[in-house]
């Protein structure tokens, strides 16, 4: 329990190098991983485990995922951004899904909040609704 | 009894105590110019033989007292005591034999007061159960139709939401396989992008 501990905190430690000012960049990423390579270190296997873990949740965490069934205007997509950006407070890149399922309109995904404007979702809220 | 050996006694102690007293009855009779004297020897009365007469019959009444007459009168004192005894006895029987019916009476009044006592109980307690089993009994009725009737209700109520989810279902999905079908990419698209302003605007 204790080395899980030291393992998530080691993680934690190694996703905040990872950043700049809040934001995950591919070359932090791969310094880290350089000298990570370079060091040795108990539980690497389960560090690296974690890490990507965190690391996931980090990128998801400034990424909105846009469901859409078909295409999506950039125009769309950089409203979908700014205002992202804005209401987080950090910098949301967004990137396109396909999902036909949703018929028509978008399903965004940043971390762990959803916002769903679809056909596919208000009809399933509309039947919800009724009972 | 005793008074008749008593007065047999008597009877044959009296002329001896007359004779004890002769010499001052002769004297008596004497100063009267012995009239007496005359008397008896005109009928022939010797005294001597009067005196042994008196003896022998003396000496037979005690003879017939003590062998005859004393145990006859022992015999009739025990069959009189008898007698008193059963009469006596008869008499307390007959007491206790009113005493007994008097408690029999008084026991049956008393029991037929009780069985009264207790039939009344009995028909209170009857009457008090048949009341309180019909009120129970009627609380049970009225319980029971008022399970039914939430039971029907609810049952309803489910039947109808079951209809309504039923009905929103199949609405849901006739809706989204017509929109799927009828929907060009354009449509598509035109509604995702103000969808995503939509979402973009609301989120800010």
């Amino acid at each position: 329990m204790t080395r899980d501990k030291k393992v998530l905190r080691f993680a934690k430690k190694l996703v905040e190098l990872s950043s700049e000012n809040g934001i995950v960049t591919e070359a932090r990423v791969s310094d880290v991983l350089a000298g990570l390579k370079k060091t040795t270190v108990r539980n690497k296997g389960l560090v690296l485990k974690t890490y990507l873990h965190y690391m996931r949740r980090a990128v998801a965490e400034q990424t909105a995922v846009v469901a859409t069934p078909g295409a999506l205007s950039a125009e769309a997509l950089a409203a979908i951004e700014s205002n992202f950006t804005k209401v987080y407070g950090r910098p949301i890149t967004a990137t396109t899904t396909k999902d036909e399922s949703l018929i028509a309109g978008v399903r965004i995904r940043v971390g762990d909040d959803v916002y769903d404007a679809s056909v596919a979702g208000r009809l399933k809220r509309f039947a919800e609704s009724v009972n | 009894m005793k008074a008749i050996s008593t007065a047999l006694l008597i009877a044959i102690f009296i002329p001896l105590g007359l004779y004890a007293a002769a010499p001052e009855v002769a004297e008596a009779a004497a100063a009267e110019g012995n009239k007496i004297t005359m008397i008896t020897e005109k009928f022939g009365v010797s005294v001597p033989t009067l005196i042994a007469q008196m003896i022998n019959f003396g000496l037979v009444a005690i003879v017939l007292y003590f062998f005859a007459v004393k145990p006859v009168v022992k015999t009739l004192d025990e069959r009189q005591q008898k007698i008193a005894d059963g009469l006596q006895y008869a008499e307390e029987m007959k007491t206790q034999l009113a005493e007994a019916e008097r408690e029999r009476a008084e026991k049956i009044k008393q029991a037929a007061i009780d069985a009264q006592k207790i039939l009344t109980e009995a028909r209170e307690q009857s009457k008090e159960m048949i009341e309180v089993k019909t009120q129970e009994a009627a609380a049970q009725a009225e319980a029971i139709i008022r399970k039914a009737s939430e039971a029907t209700e609810l049952e309803r109520l489910k039947m109808l939401s079951d209809v309504r989810q039923e009905v929103a279902r199949l609405v849901v999905s006739t809706t989204a396989a017509v929109l799927s079908k009828e929907l060009s990419d354009a449509d598509k698209q035109t509604f995702s992008d103000a969808a995503a302003k939509e979402l973009a605007g609301s989120a800010s």
